[in-house]
């Protein structure tokens, strides 16, 4: 049963005197429980928009959005960001219960469960300026789990974190995701990381189109060093050939 | 820690030149901090001397000589008056204050949380920060009278600008990433206000509040000094039409040295404290 | 399907359907120009029931008459010249010696060390002090509130200044070192405008303190100027006509400030605000 349904989805901003600039044009897709989906393109081709959009962020120009939450009430989301947004007055414990609906000891122990997952249990009480990007990124993961969501939304995590320390969370999350089997849609301009940890990858071109639909079929724990990712990955990229001279030709703001 | 940075720094070298290599940088050091009290020092001096020379140049009647202020500002203390009067200003200026933060701040916040009310208040504010504190300090006057009210409001209408305008500062500085996040996991307003926004401009009411405070127990005693039936200004006033310079200049010392102590003390000890989750802070409140 | 009826679907608006739902009227009525026309009518409704309120406090419409009765016979004119002829020298010898002592202060430890505590205490000196001692001192002309303006605005020009030298960027002078800009450009493109809009800050600030130095000592003082026009009408218990020299007084100011300071800071700090 899909969790997130976007239909004829289009955003334009507004430049000023009747100029307009259009973001995304038109798109519909689905997207199914308990799947990862990522969702990929060149830079400018509004798939933070997108995302930002879908958790309400930014509003849309026209089209239509559902979420479907099991639970009954309205669906709860979760987000990672490029960079932690972590409160810097907060403790790290503090900022994982800052966005946790209820402050009963079931979902503080949760959190510390989700927090003991990517290894900062011992961090809890610590100020965000005492941990390194790294850490800090990882609180912020820890806090997107924890608040179960029906949907979890990561808009390139990893591009901000040296390559050592980005492969070492991809791997982490791989795991975090393989135990709670939460949806994710995961917007990267990563080809390749996109493959890795992804079973569904919607491709998007400049203007805001979708340009390839491609789906993932690959057994998991998936290993950057293993042989199939890597030939995938290979084959992937070569089919987004095409995508490469686009975005040359049509620079976007 | 410092045998880390000296291996690190030259790892073959012999300890012996590296013990020496130390003591000369602890004793350069110690001369720097040495010069540098040494020039405060002599920067209190220079004060002295300028004094002294003001004094013989007009006269000790018109500019007293630094020892007769002090020999008036002991008296002053010993004959225990200073008690009343200065707890009375103090109490004036903090009265004043809490006006200004009750007033100011929320309408900080609506200017810098809502374009209308930015516009709305933005110029009445700007206006009212840059009219001269002897404005306020009559004005009060004859709204209240001789009264206690008048100080109190002359600081309030001096300093709720001020508060208004870093607040609102602060608010439209606030990290609009903690927004987004804090939207995106559906958090309600109140909670963005309690968790982003408020911790977010505690810094700046902070530096309002210092800097309003040298200019409010100015804009105090000032308004006391028009019409005041007590307080540091009364008594100045009172010396100033008994032409007892040393008098006026004794109980302005006192009152200049009283503030400072509480400004340097009591306002940046609060502030260290709430503002301890910041690197820089953390040092210093402990 | 059974959990199709246990879940539920949230929808949102688009920016089109928002837009549309809106009525005119209420657009308008929310627009900056209208909360700008509603302040100032608050403002006057505010100052009306004041005059209600406290019966010495004087209304609107007393004050215009107190002010057309202030121009008729002419004393406006000459009053303001004159405070202005001392504020303006008071504040441009101000500015020139905060200038010069600031970048002094700014550029060597040692000068800090030893500027620091001379420039605390010309903060801590209240005005009035400044006043009532010049008054004594200089008698009833032109020098008191001269030298009380001075007194009450140098240090805060010297105190922005030498912030603003000690805030050029350490990295941005180790840039130039290494490609080895000449000195003259280097002041021309690093440290003026590094340090101007400080400048200007320190002047606007000088400007607000100096205004009431200078407002102080002719109250004190007595040698004619807006000061002693306003506590003429003080002492004569007529608090409109001070009100009116507030009114004037505090006109001026705003076009001052609007005009010409505003502009100066606007155009130092515009690499400030194009990010």
């Amino acid at each position: 049963m899909a969790v997130l349904t976007v239909q004829n989805l289009s955003k334009t901003f507004n430049l000023g005197t009747a100029r307009e600039s259009r973001v995304l044009d038109d798109i519909s897709f689905e997207v199914k429980g308990q799947t990862f989906v990522s969702i990929v393109g060149p830079s400018g081709c509004g798939k933070s928009t997108l995302l930002n959009i879908i958790s309400g962020v930014e509003e849309h120009t026209s089209g239509d959005i559902s979420l479907t939450s099991d639970a009954g009430g309205p669906a709860r989301m979760g987000y990672v960001f490029q960079d932690p947004r972590l409160l810097p007055w907060r403790s790290v414990m503090q900022n994982m219960m800052y966005v946790q609906d209820d402050q009963s000891p079931a979902t503080v122990s949760r959190a510390k469960e989700y927090l003991d997952m990517v290894g900062l249990a011992k961090n809890a009480d610590f100020f965000p300026g005492q941990l390194s990007g790294g850490m800090q990124q990882r609180v912020g993961i820890a806090r997107a789990f924890a608040v179960e969501p029906d949907l979890l939304l990561m808009d390139e995590p990893f591009s901000h974190l040296d390559a050592i320390t980005a492969r070492g969370l991809r791997e982490q999350l791989q795991d975090i995701w393989a135990q709670s089997k939460k949806t994710v849609v995961f917007v990267t301009h990563d080809v390749v990381e996109a493959v890795e940890l992804s079973d569904r990858i919607i491709v998007l071109q400049p203007g805001g189109l979708i340009y390839e639909d491609i789906t993932i079929d690959l057994p998991r724990p998936r290993r950057q060093t293993d042989k199939n990712v890597a030939t995938l990955q290979a084959e992937v990229l070569a089919r987004l050939e095409k995508l490469k001279a686009m975005s040359v030709a049509e620079p976007v703001a | 820690m410092t045998d880390q940075m000296v291996v690190g720094a030259a790892p073959a070298a012999p300890t012996g030149p590296a013990d020496d290599r130390e003591a000369d940088a602890r004793r350069t050091a110690r001369f720097r901090r040495w010069r540098r009290n040494a020039l405060l020092a002599l920067g209190w001096v220079a004060i002295y001397l300028v004094w002294e020379f003001g004094s013989w140049w007009f006269g000790s009647r018109l500019l007293p000589r630094p020892h007769e202020v002090f020999a008036s500002a002991v008296e002053i203390v010993e004959s225990g008056n200073f008690v009343t009067d200065f707890s009375a200003s103090v109490l004036k200026t903090f009265a004043g204050f809490g006006v200004a933060a009750a007033v100011g701040a929320p309408i900080g916040y609506l200017m810098g949380r809502y374009n209308y009310w930015r516009a709305f208040f933005h110029d009445g504010v700007t206006i009212a920060g840059t009219i001269p504190a002897i404005v306020y300090a009559v004005m009060s006057l004859i709204v209240f009278g001789l009264s206690n009210f008048g100080p109190i409001l002359a600081v309030a209408l001096v300093s709720a600008p001020y508060v208004a305008l870093n607040v609102a500062e602060g608010i439209r500085g606030v990290d609009r990433q903690l927004i987004t996040m804090s939207e995106a996991f559906g958090r309600t307003p109140a909670q963005i206000r309690r968790q982003v926004l408020i911790p977010t401009i505690v810094p700046f009411v902070f530096a309002a509040i210092r800097m309003c405070f040298a200019v409010a127990w100015k804009v105090e005693a000032l308004t006391e000094v028009f019409g005041g039936r007590n307080g540091v200004g009364f008594q100045i006033r009172t010396e100033y039409q008994l032409y007892d310079i040393s008098a006026v200049l004794a109980w302005t010392v006192l009152f200049i040295a009283f503030m400072l102590v509480i400004e340097r003390l009591v306002l940046a000890k609060a502030e260290a404290r709430l503002l301890s989750w910041r690197p820089e802070e953390r040092g210093a409140a402990l | 399907m059974t959990t199709m009826q246990r879940s539920a679907v949230t929808k949102r608006r688009s920016t089109t359907e928002i837009e549309q739902s809106t009525p005119e009227w209420q657009k308008r009525l929310t627009s900056e120009t209208a909360a700008r026309v509603t302040a100032l009518l608050a403002f006057v409704v505010i100052w009306v029931v004041m005059s209600w309120l406290f019966s010495r406090v004087p209304g609107p419409v007393e004050v215009g008459e107190r002010l057309v009765d202030e121009f008729s016979r002419g004393e406006v004119f000459g009053n303001f010249g004159m405070t202005l002829y001392r504020f303006f020298i008071g504040v441009g010898l101000a500015t020139v010696v905060g200038i010069a002592v600031g970048v002094v202060m700014g550029l060597s430890q040692l000068s800090r060390a030893f500027l620091e505590s001379p420039v605390l205490v010309g903060l801590s000196i209240p005005a009035i002090i400044w006043s009532f001692l010049t008054v004594m001192w200089f008698g009833f002309g032109d020098m008191s509130p001269i030298i009380t303006t001075f007194l009450t605005a140098v240090p805060f020009v010297v105190i922005n200044v030498a912030q603003g030298v000690r805030g050029v960027s350490r990295d941005l002078r180790d840039m130039s070192e290494t490609y080895n800009v000449p000195f003259g450009r280097r002041v021309r493109h690093l440290v003026l405008p590094a340090v101007t809009g400080y400048v200007a800050a320190g002047v606007r600030f000088a400007i607000i303190m100096g205004w009431n130095g200078v407002l102080l000592a002719e109250w004190f003082g007595g040698g004619g100027g807006v000061g002693y026009r306003a506590r003429f009408w003080y002492d004569a218990n007529r608090y409109g006509g001070f009100a009116a020299w507030v009114v004037l007084f505090v006109g001026f100011i705003v076009i001052l400030d609007r005009f010409v300071l505003d502009r100066a800071i606007q155009r130092s700090f515009r690499w400030r605000d194009s990010r």
